[in-house]
């Protein structure tokens, strides 16, 4: 059982690996996203192999289902996506001093941890009655509304604010512009010339501004 | 209402009284609810167009709809059930006003004595091209093409689809049924027509082709009348058999073709030097027409008279019109035939052209005399047939000199001018 | 399955395989009947929804080949294997080519958590539901791939149409579903299902109701709402036709589908119908209870089950049957709702869906969540969480109260939003008229 676990994991590894790889290296961007999204996938399926199954499904869902999206779309917008005959920012010595600068950078922050673990420990036994540690949903959100309650609050606030904002936002008056009105459109607003109605200015309101050019009826009429 | 702008109109439709303060969303279930009740009507079926809830399918292949009477697909040709007569006259009416045309015909010919006989001999309709106006039902004054209800007329075939008159032919027992009250409306009056172009049908002439057993008992009864009558002679009818193959009709075709080149040889060695009106008869003319009376008198079952008597009558000269119009379409059968029927009346051109080239002579002879024996075919190909029909009057004109030539009266064009322009020309 | 294969293998053949050639060999054996089961309830569909709408529109459908025309989806299934395969020439091909296969196998996945019956779950997920719209997000991925490697313009729209309408409808639709997570407090698809158990009301709110199966979510005010919501979001996820903006044929020849033939586009249609298929059973499970139904809960108490060991076999095949029929009669009613909308409405424009979505929907959705909240507080809520005033009352009063105030909560919340969506509607369509004012004042002059 264990080498089965190892040796799906060792497929896994190589999917994210390569996928990586191929991120980075591919000049097509449309292709790099998707190569981004299988990396995303070889993780979702990585936390499904620690049995973190929500982790995996909440991966799958932000990174899979939202943030590609959201990078395909911004690709979309782009004008140049298969990268033929685009000059690198950088060359020459300069590729490989920024090479090393992030290869630096990121010694930085993994070489640390890389030392300081202690590989191939077994876990300690657990005291009886000890929930498994953030594994399933429901230890999740203890953790959540007893340990981390300020963090998971400020969190929550913000999304529902940026949420509700997004609706503020729908309500919002659209762009002015100018469009040729449907048949139906240019009835309906000669109705309403021909018969104004009642100005309403409620007292809350600002009054609407006022027309660069008043319209009578005469001028309709003609 | 309407209300009309600038761009256009506006129709603007007053939807019912708006109940006014509803739970918003009742409006769809309102439009649902209009779907629904067409959903459940659709399991029964709809009696009339008055319905609205129901199916309108007609399952097809298993269900036919009843077409009205008026309903036209193609032309049919009728033919009377008791005397299993067409009842077609060939007036080409129909061929006239057929907008796409695509209706063709040949008029049937008495081939005793090669008058035309009120009755089709072949009649052709095009049915891929035909577009369905119904124009030829309309205009027929004896009622005789009628529009057919079937319409299942898809075919693998393309070649099936240019109908000939045993396929057309119907009986009018078959449209009174599909049309009994339009039937009933002009029966009076078609039957009478009918009646009377019965007696002007010699022979069995104007019979249905598709009914042999009563074409055949129908001849077997005037031969019997016949031989009771008269003369021993009566057997010679054998050869005026009802139908022709088509390796004959082709080779009348060609014979046509090879005399009209013939005649156009003639028509160009004779434009520079005016043709002498009147001039000796050729011999080699007078062996063609000796040739063509002894057809037709082979076939009336007479004996031949005199062949070399009229032989140098100077019958219709060609006018130069028609010289050139030969020469410029000499390929087509028609024209050639009929330069073929010219160069037989008209001798000194024949005369001239006899002296430089001999060899021309004979083919034309033999495609005239051909051409004749293709004029009692009920062939398809018209052309062919018309001109032989004229080469066979031609013939017979020069032979019988103008007293018995009537000419054909109902087809216009024919251009061998009959007694009077025979005068004239002697004169001239 | 597991526990039949372990029966069968190590009891009565007496192998001793371990268990885990025994799970693999199971849930091969569903994934197997799974994928059977698929494309032969997309055929289905295919069929019945022409079926529908032919009767909708007064006319007969599809009923020559085979009986009643039963067979005809297996004729267009044999016309569309025999098509030609044809990738464009300025295509990115491998992308193009994987395409189908990104939105075929998201929907395939779906059917792992999807109940079928009592205790005929392929994988009991403790986040069943959360996996369930997870894995539904990835097939917006195949669409844009669909869509940009077919280098083709409608096809580019109708991907990005068909994802922004996903994307965006995915948000009211897994509010709508919150609430009902916080009425049960599980994201467990089977779970969830017990929990509808009773006689109108749920016997999880109330101990001693009678166990009818009938304990649906759509009776409660919270449950309603949020089915309108979801369902409104399912037919714009399974691109149905209030909503089928991007497959608008009349404008967009077929969206992104537009480049692809053969199998390639039965792919395509396949996922369209099999996730249909899955919306509406989804919908069925959460808001209708599923398989549960009269009778069903009764059986499967004598069948052999995990807390029943020693049930009898005929109960279980009894309960599976009439689970299955009841889940799939209510699919297929829900079917007949979409394909009933498509036969009643007209396609939207996609700021109408737009607006629709953002406008009324999400926030709709948020009262629903409050109202939930309030539902869960006064029916399951005690002192020990702050809630003392319920302390005394009997639980069908609680319900009773829960019931009144969720429910008046959520019609004013339906009444004043839809009259605000209005008025924000009619202002957006008085803004343009004033906008064209000017031009027409100037044209008439």
């Amino acid at each position: 059982m264990a080498t089965v676990i190892q040796i799906i994991f060792g497929l896994i590894a190589a999917l994210i690996v390569g996928a990586a790889v191929m991120v980075v290296t591919v000049r097509n961007v449309i292709h790099a996203a998707l190569w981004l999204i299988a990396c995303f996938f070889g993780v979702g399926a990585l936390y499904l192999l620690l049995e973190a199954e929500f982790l995996a499904v909440v991966q799958v869902l932000v990174y899979v289902g939202a943030i590609s999206i959201l990078i395909l779309f911004a690709i979309m917008l782009t004008r140049q996506v298969t990268g033929e005959g685009v000059r690198q920012l950088v060359g020459g010595w300069r590729l490989w001093l920024t090479a090393a600068i992030s290869a630096l950078l990121f010694a930085v922050a993994i070489v640390p941890t890389v030392i300081s673990h202690s590989w191939n420990v077994p876990a300690p036994p657990a005291p009886p009655g000890t929930p498994e540690p953030l594994a399933g949903v429901a230890e999740l959100g203890r953790a959540f509304v007893y340990e981390f309650l300020l963090q998971f609050q400020v969190a929550g606030v913000l999304l529902t604010v940026a949420l509700i904002g997004a609706i503020v936002i729908a309500f919002e008056e659209r762009a002015r512009r100018r469009r040729v009105l449907t048949l139906a459109e240019e009835h309906e607003l000669r109705k309403r010339l021909a018969h104004p109605p009642p100005v309403e200015a409620p007292a809350g309101e600002p009054a609407p501004a006022p027309r660069a050019t008043p319209i009578s009826e005469g001028e309709v009429q003609q | 209402m309407t209300v009309k702008i600038e761009r256009g109109q506006i129709v603007t439709v007053e939807r019912g009284k708006r109940t006014a303060r509803r739970l918003p969303g009742m409006g769809l279930l309102d439009g649902m609810a209009v779907v629904w009740k067409h959903w459940a009507g659709s399991f029964r079926k709809n009696q009339g167009f008055n319905d609205i809830h129901g199916v309108f399918t007609y399952e097809y292949p298993e269900e036919r709809p009843k077409l009205p009477e008026a309903y036209r697909n193609m032309p049919i040709l009728l033919y009377d059930d008791e005397t299993s007569h067409e009842l077609c006259t060939s007036c080409f009416q129909c061929e006239r006003i057929c907008p796409p045309q695509v209706i063709h015909m040949t008029q049937a010919k008495d081939p005793a004595t090669g008058k035309p006989v009120p009755a089709v001999a072949e009649f052709v309709i095009e049915y891929d091209a035909c577009m369905s106006c119904g124009f030829c039902a309309e205009v027929c004054p004896f009622d005789a093409i009628k529009m057919d209800h079937e319409f299942e007329l898809s075919t693998a075939d393309h070649q099936k689809l240019t109908v000939f008159k045993e396929q057309l032919n119907r009986p009018i027992s078959y449209y009174e049924r599909i049309a009994p009250t339009m039937w009933a409306e002009v029966r009076d009056g078609a039957m009478k027509k009918l009646q009377g172009n019965i007696k002007r049908r010699p022979d069995v002439i104007g019979m249905a082709p598709n009914l042999a057993e009563k074409i055949a008992a129908r001849r077997r009864e005037l031969e019997a009348a016949a031989a009771a009558a008269t003369a021993p002679a009566a057997p010679a009818a054998a050869p005026a058999e009802g139908r022709k193959l088509t390796p004959e009709e082709k080779a009348a075709k060609l014979a046509a073709i090879k005399a009209a080149n013939a005649a156009k040889k003639a028509g160009d060695t004779v434009e520079p030097p005016v043709a002498p009106a009147g001039a000796a008869p050729a011999d080699e003319k007078a062996a063609r027409l000796a040739a063509i009376r002894a057809k037709n008198a082979a076939r009336k079952g007479e004996a031949p008279d005199a062949p070399p008597v009229v032989a140098g009558e100077p019958a219709g000269e060609a006018p130069p019109a028609d010289e050139k119009a030969a020469r410029l379409a000499a390929i087509r059968a028609k024209n050639a035939a009929r330069k073929a029927a010219e160069g037989s009346d008209g001798a000194p051109v024949e005369a001239n052209v006899a002296a430089t080239e001999p060899a021309a002579a004979p083919p034309a002879a033999g495609a005239a005399t051909s051409a004749a024996e293709a004029a009692t075919a009920p062939a398809d190909e018209k052309a062919a047939r018309l001109a032989a029909i004229r080469a066979k009057n031609a013939a017979r004109k020069a032979a019988g000199g103008g007293s018995d030539a009537a000419a054909p009266t109902t087809t216009g064009n024919v251009d061998s001018g009959g007694p009077g322009a025979s005068d004239d020309a002697a004169l001239s | 399955m597991y526990d039949i294969v372990n029966g069968l293998i190590n009891t009565t053949f007496g192998w001793n395989w371990p268990g885990w050639v025994i799970a693999l060999i199971s849930h091969l054996l569903v994934t197997t009947l799974l994928f059977a089961i698929a494309p032969f309830q997309m055929l289905f569909l295919t069929y019945y929804e022409r079926r529908a709408i032919a009767r909708m529109q007064d006319r007969i459908g599809p009923n020559r080949v085979g009986p009643a025309g039963l067979l005809q989806p297996i004729a267009d299934g044999v016309k569309m294997f025999t098509k030609e395969d044809i990738v464009p020439a300025a295509a990115d091909r491998w992308v193009h080519f994987l395409a189908p296969c990104v939105v075929v196998a998201p929907t395939m996945l779906m059917f792992a958590v999807l109940p079928w019956g009592p205790g005929m779950v392929p994988v009991d997920l403790n986040v069943g539901l959360l996996f369930f719209f997870a894995i539904s997000s990835i097939s917006a991925v195949g669409l844009l791939m669909a869509g940009l490697a077919s280098s083709n313009k409608f096809a580019l729209l109708g991907a990005m149409r068909a994802v922004a309408q996903m994307v965006s409808y995915e948000i009211p639709a897994v509010l709508s579903l919150l609430a009902v997570v916080m009425l049960t407090g599980t994201l467990s698809i089977v779970q969830l299902i017990e929990a509808q158990a009773g006689l109108f009301i749920s016997s999880a709110d109330v101990p001693g109701v009678p166990d009818l199966g009938l304990g649906w979510f759509i009776f409660t005010p919270v449950g309603l709402l949020a089915f309108i919501v979801f369902f409104i979001a399912a037919l714009a996820e399974g691109e149905r036709t209030p909503f089928d903006i991007p497959e608008a044929d009349s404008e967009i020849v077929a969206g992104y589908m537009t480049e692809y033939s053969g199998m390639k586009f039965g792919l395509f249609y396949l996922a369209q119908y099999v996730l249909n298929f899955l919306l509406c059973a989804i919908a069925a499970v959460i808001f209708f209870g599923g398989w549960q139904g009269p009778g069903v809960g009764w059986l499967y108490d004598r069948a052999i089950s995990p807390a029943n060991p020693d049930g009898n076999w005929v109960f279980n095949l009894l309960a599976g049957f009439l689970g299955v029929f009841y889940l799939l009669a209510k699919t297929y009613a829900f079917f007949f709702v979409m394909v009933w909308l498509r036969g009643a409405f007209p396609r939207l424009r996609v700021d109408q869906l737009m607006d629709f979505g953002w406008k009324f929907l999400i926030p709709l959705t948020l009262v629903n969540i409050v109202s939930a909240a309030i539902w869960v507080a006064l029916l399951r809520w005690g002192p020990e969480q702050g809630i003392t005033f319920t302390q005394n009352w009997t639980p069908i009063l609680r319900w009773g109260v829960a019931f009144a105030v969720t429910l008046a909560v959520n019609i004013v919340a339906y009444i004043a939003l839809a009259r605000i969506f209005a008025a924000s509607q009619a202002e957006q369509g008085r803004i343009d008229l004033d906008e064209y004012r000017d031009t027409l004042t100037a044209t008439l002059r």
